[in-house]
């Protein structure tokens, strides 16, 4: 926290005041939502995670460390690897393909800029279920993508698209592509010109003055940007049910079995969720440490 | 206060329910069904409320386990609910059923004596059967061409990538059950042990695994094979009888979803009163209309039509070998566990 402080202020050190009550105030809403709908749902999965299975679902509120210990089986082990790779995939995906749109976008003229923003947001007009359930449509064995490519004679015979990993990629870089974009173009649009040019005028060609100064400029937003894209992409389960075709298990679908499936295994699923919380905290906190010893 | 005035109804329930009152109380102006996605025509629910005047909030769900998580949440009192046999028995063991008064369910005399009585109601005094069903192999004739008659034929190694399978771990593992000749119950840990070279063996096999809407795969021509629920067959057919239904020689799983009332329902007689209507067979026939599984109410049967009747995939011809499934406790643990090795390992 006091890291951000000083950055924001380029280095020099804020002095720290006591909050007032008006800014308590001004916070309290979000404190409220945070500690109703993030704190006490973790709290209360921390507390399944250690108990035993209720014959009809639901825990048993007796000790037990077993859940933890079936978590480190090697097959939810691999399950969880899996789905982060899965995960780092359609971030890159999503980087490299929303970077350039975000970057156009920002730097349009302002009329244009906000049509293009809208042609971004227009998906979300409709239910993402359905947008998912349209790329069977294009991907099915007899659907819009392969009779096309038939027609142009470019395969001989319908291409094997739906119900593959690759798939399961292409409806999760579809589905999160528009959260890469909307926080880099934010930054983007806030961009010095001027700092640009500077880089120009003293000698940096476009390739340095793109790595030494337009990606440090816009680091924020393509920060909040793998955020958004990879936390939620690690736990969704439906693109990998509907467009996957539910054979290669994510995690997600793991967890989500445990509740919805015949194991009615609560605490198990409370167990294998708490794992990927404090896995993912601790990887955002070292790589905080980090970056807080290199500035 | 309304709680209150609820749980004097229910004390008045379960008194009338136990001394047989002859002056009846009037049941309340509403109930909350809790059934199955798609399973419940929305013609049945506003025939009921124009005859009652009792209306009818119905919220659905998609499995049994998501039906108690929401059921023992206590955020919402439900007056009926619809789970599949193992589910009911499990509800009675701990005690989470109300007591169904004949007397206010007549038509129950419908309903036939193959599916009364049955291991997880034994002595019928929970449930009215809803619709029957079976798990079986459907087969895209146009494309196989060979005989299909058992899972053996389907886990063929020339069948791979052409097979959809419900995406549930206790259905799989008991038709590798069935292949070793075995009761879809016997789930000792060392029939599971049997079991998994089997499946090693055959969900290589298999394309998709989907539970929701299995159809749709068959449908787009993605496969050619599938076992799936009979109902799913069923419209299959109806759209192109090249989609046969066979239920395989080894053995099927038979399912039974009833409607039961929550021990804690505020409406019980409410919920009685729609038991009554709906095994009554002009209504029980509409259920059949939307939605072709075996329906148990014999009277609503003699009116269907002929080309409801010879749906193969609804009433299965010949004497089939069909057992339900009970409730199993903590092997639906291992079960999974059994099914999730072998999966990532594919």
């Amino acid at each position: 926290m006091r890291q951000d402080l000083t950055s924001f202020d380029g280095g020099t050190p804020v002095r720290r005041r006591r909050p007032s009550v008006a800014a308590w105030l001004l916070i309290a809403p979000l404190l409220a939502w945070v500690l109703a709908f993030v704190v006490a749902p973790t709290l209360i999965m921390l507390v399944y995670s250690f108990c035993e299975r209720g014959t009809l679902g639901g825990v048993i509120y007796r000790f037990t460390w077993d859940n933890y210990a079936a978590v480190a089986d090697p097959t939810y082990l691999n399950i969880m690897v899996r789905s982060v790779l899965f995960s780092l995939l359609t971030t890159v995906a999503c980087l490299v393909m929303g970077y350039p749109v975000a970057f156009y976008i920002g730097r349009a003229p302002e009329a244009r800029r906000n049509r293009l923003l809208m042609l971004v947001m227009v998906p979300f007009w409709t239910s993402f279920l359905i947008r998912t359930y349209a790329w069977v449509t294009i991907l099915k064995s007899e659907g819009l993508l392969n009779s096309v490519l038939l027609q142009v004679g470019m395969i001989a015979r319908p291409f094997e698209m739906l119900y593959t990993p690759g798939a399961v990629i292409v409806g999760l870089v579809y589905t999160f592509l528009p959260f890469m974009i909307l926080p880099i173009y934010t930054s983007v649009e806030k961009l010095d010109n001027a700092l640009v040019e500077a880089a120009f005028d003293l000698g940096a060609g476009p390739l340095r003055a793109f790595s030494k100064v337009i990606v440090p400029m816009t680091s924020p937003g393509i920060a909040a940007g793998i955020l958004l894209v990879f936390v939620p992409a690690l736990g969704l389960y439906a693109v990998n049910d509907i467009l996957g075709g539910g054979r290669v298990d994510m995690i997600g679908n793991i967890i989500e079995n445990q509740f919805k499936g015949s194991a009615r295994n609560w605490p198990f699923g409370a167990a294998l969720g708490m794992t990927l919380v404090v896995a993912f905290a601790a990887a955002l906190w070292y790589s905080g440490r980090r970056q807080s010893h290199t500035t | 206060m309304k709680r209150a005035h609820f749980s004097v109804a229910a004390v008045l329930a379960a008194f009338c329910a136990s001394y047989g009152c002859t002056s009846q109380p009037e049941a309340a102006k509403e109930i909350n069904l809790f059934a199955w996605s798609e399973y419940v025509p929305q013609g049945v629910i506003d025939g009921f409320t124009k005859e009652t005047g009792i209306t009818v909030n119905y919220e659905p769900y998609a499995s049994n386990e998501e039906m108690l998580a929401k059921l023992f949440s206590g955020a919402q009192k439900y007056d009926l609910i619809q789970p599949s046999d193992y589910t009911i028995e499990a509800l009675i063991k701990e005690q989470r059923l109300q007591l169904v008064n004949w007397d206010r369910v007549p038509n129950f005399k419908n309903i036939g004596k193959e599916f009364k009585n049955l291991p997880h109601d034994p002595k019928q005094q929970y449930s009215v059967p809803w619709m029957a069903g079976s798990v079986g192999i459907v087969v895209n004739t146009e494309k196989v061409t060979d005989p299909i008659k058992g899972y053996n034929d389907v886990f063929q190694d020339k069948y791979k990538g052409r097979i959809v399978v419900l995406d549930d771990s206790r259905e799989i593992v008991s038709w590798s059950l069935a292949a070793l000749g075995k009761g879809p119950n016997d789930v000792t840990a060392q029939a599971l042990e049997q079991v998994k070279p089997i499946l090693a063996r055959w969900l290589p096999l298999v394309k998709v695994y989907d539970s929701d809407s299995p159809k749709t795969a068959l449908l787009n021509g993605d496969v050619d094979l599938g076992v799936v629920w009979s109902g799913e067959a069923a419209r299959l057919y109806a759209e192109n009888p090249k989609f046969e239904y066979v239920l395989p020689a080894e053995g099927a799983h038979q399912f039974l979803d009833s409607l039961a009332i929550p021990i804690d329902a505020p409406n019980p007689l409410g919920a009685m009163a729609f038991m009554n209507y709906v095994t009554r067979p002009e209504v029980s026939k509409l259920i059949s209309a939307d939605f072709p599984y075996t329906n148990p109410n014999l009277e609503a049967r003699k009116l269907l039509s002929p080309e409801e009747l010879a749906n193969p995939a609804s009433y299965p011809p010949g004497n089939p070998k069909l057992e339900g499934f009970r409730d199993i406790g903590d092997a639906a643990v291992a079960i999974d566990k059994l099914v999730t090795d072998l999966k990532a390992k594919d």
